[in-house]
């Protein structure tokens, strides 16, 4: 089953941070959970798509995360440079809320161009390991890899066709010895 | 909650609200962050699962009970008052999570239609069933009217030894080797991850809180079901 990349971000938009709003409101008692009190200059955890709803209505300015800066970043594209492996992301999220934050609240984040490469440059990094752990992968004819620290919206640029390619896979070796009777809606 | 409630007042015991559904006693009380939680998962998993999972009736319901709720205490509301807006980009959002959930699973049970109507019904009684009550209804119509139409457009013009349909054989079935990826929520060892063939042993592996694998879903299908995984 495919997953639209805007589902990605659905899912990510209910992670937190926190803004300064510009006006006072008491706690408010979503269904996820409550937000609030808010009081105007002082900072407020609110999940991100009600903090993008408010920055575009102009109520609040948004924090960026402390993972979002200069020095921080830097260091995480040396350590996934310098690693074999994947390394542990500040956030499972960390490409779907640059995206979002730096879109709707650039005036917020410092030095927005420079982290937006940054960004962009850890996960081209990211992947092209994955690209060249696909092919390890496949060539080692396992059934099945760990994904560790792997995230979700770059699981889904391969989902399709690895999920596909390993089925058909499947398929083929196990026609080989004849075990194949079992799947009847493979190629449906 | 009454009817002249303000938003202020709006579900102030709101998120303490238990799950109310008397039939179910092995449902511990939830709050209702918690069982939107659990939505989101059955949702994420129903969408990467081969087959047709068992519905998640009373996570559906409360949820909806609770977005009606929402909505009385809104209509109830000062129209200019800030908080209106942001409950209901809330419903949207939740709505939105309930009608794909519910999406997923009429499509899966238009592509596996007899297979899900077999298994139904030999777990009809059981405390899991399969569908909803709209959702069996709703495959037997369908079933029905497959039949009739297949019967009507190609099976009358056949030969008679060709020109009847075996739902049993011709069912189409979920492929549960399909390969999936997945989030480990629990600890759990000794999971089969090949079973043994010909040339192959079979494979065991530990699966630990947090990682994430791709593998076949029917070796981990249990596991899904019980919450031990979640499907990503």
């Amino acid at each position: 089953m495919a997953m639209d990349p805007s589902e990605v971000e659905f899912l990510a938009e209910k992670e937190h941070v926190n803004i300064i709003p510009n006006f006072s409101q008491d706690t408010i008692f979503l269904i996820s959970g409550d937000i609030g009190p808010f009081s105007a200059g002082l900072p407020v955890s609110v999940p991100l798509w009600l903090a993008v709803n408010l920055k575009q209505r102009q109520k609040c300015r948004v924090v960026p995360p402390d993972w979002m800066n200069l020095e921080v970043l830097q260091e995480k594209k040396q350590a996934e440079m310098d690693s074999r492996f994947f390394t542990e992301m500040p956030s499972p999220f960390y490409i779907e809320i640059t995206q979002l934050l730096l879109q709707c609240a650039t005036d917020d984040i410092p030095r927005a161009d420079e982290i937006r490469t940054l960004i962009k440059d850890i996960w081209d990094l990211r992947i092209a390991k994955l690209r060249s752990s696909i092919d390890v992968f496949i060539k080692s004819e396992e059934s099945h890899a760990k994904l560790n620290f792997l995230t979700l919206m770059e699981i889904n640029t391969v989902r399709e066709f690895l999920t596909k390619g390993l089925n058909h896979m499947h398929q083929l070796r196990s026609n080989l010895t004849g075990s194949g009777a079992t799947q009847s809606s493979q190629f449906l | 909650m009454g009817e002249e409630l303000n938003v202020s007042d709006i579900l102030q015991g709101g998120n303490g609200v238990n799950e109310e559904d008397d039939d179910d006693d092995d449902e511990e009380a939830m709050t209702a962050p918690e069982v939107l939680q659990k939505l989101e998962e059955a949702w994420m998993n129903e969408k990467f699962s081969p087959e047709l999972l068992p519905v998640k009736s009373n996570l559906v319901e409360c949820m909806l009970a609770q977005i009606n709720a929402m909505e009385t205490n809104i209509e109830n509301a000062k129209k200019a008052d800030l908080r209106i807006s942001i409950h209901r980009m809330e419903i949207d959002r939740i709505r939105f999570v309930v009608s794909s959930y519910l999406r997923h699973r009429l499509a899966k049970i238009e592509k596996f239609t007899s297979h899900v109507l077999q298994e139904e019904e030999k777990r009809r009684d059981t405390d899991a069933p399969l569908l909803s009550d709209a959702e069996l209804e709703f495959a037997k119509g369908y079933e029905a009217n497959l039949k009739s139409h297949l019967a009507s457009t190609a099976l009358r013009h056949m030969p008679t030894n060709a020109a009847t349909f075996n739902d049993k054989e011709m069912a189409v079935l979920p492929d549960l080797n399909s390969y999936v990826f997945l989030r480990v929520n629990e600890t759990t060892e000794n999971v089969l991850v090949e079973e043994a063939t010909v040339d192959v042993g079979e494979e065991i592996m530990d699966f630990e809180k947090g990682d994430q694998h791709i593998m076949m879903y029917k070796p981990i299908s249990s596991l899904v079901e019980s919450g031990a995984v979640s499907l990503i």
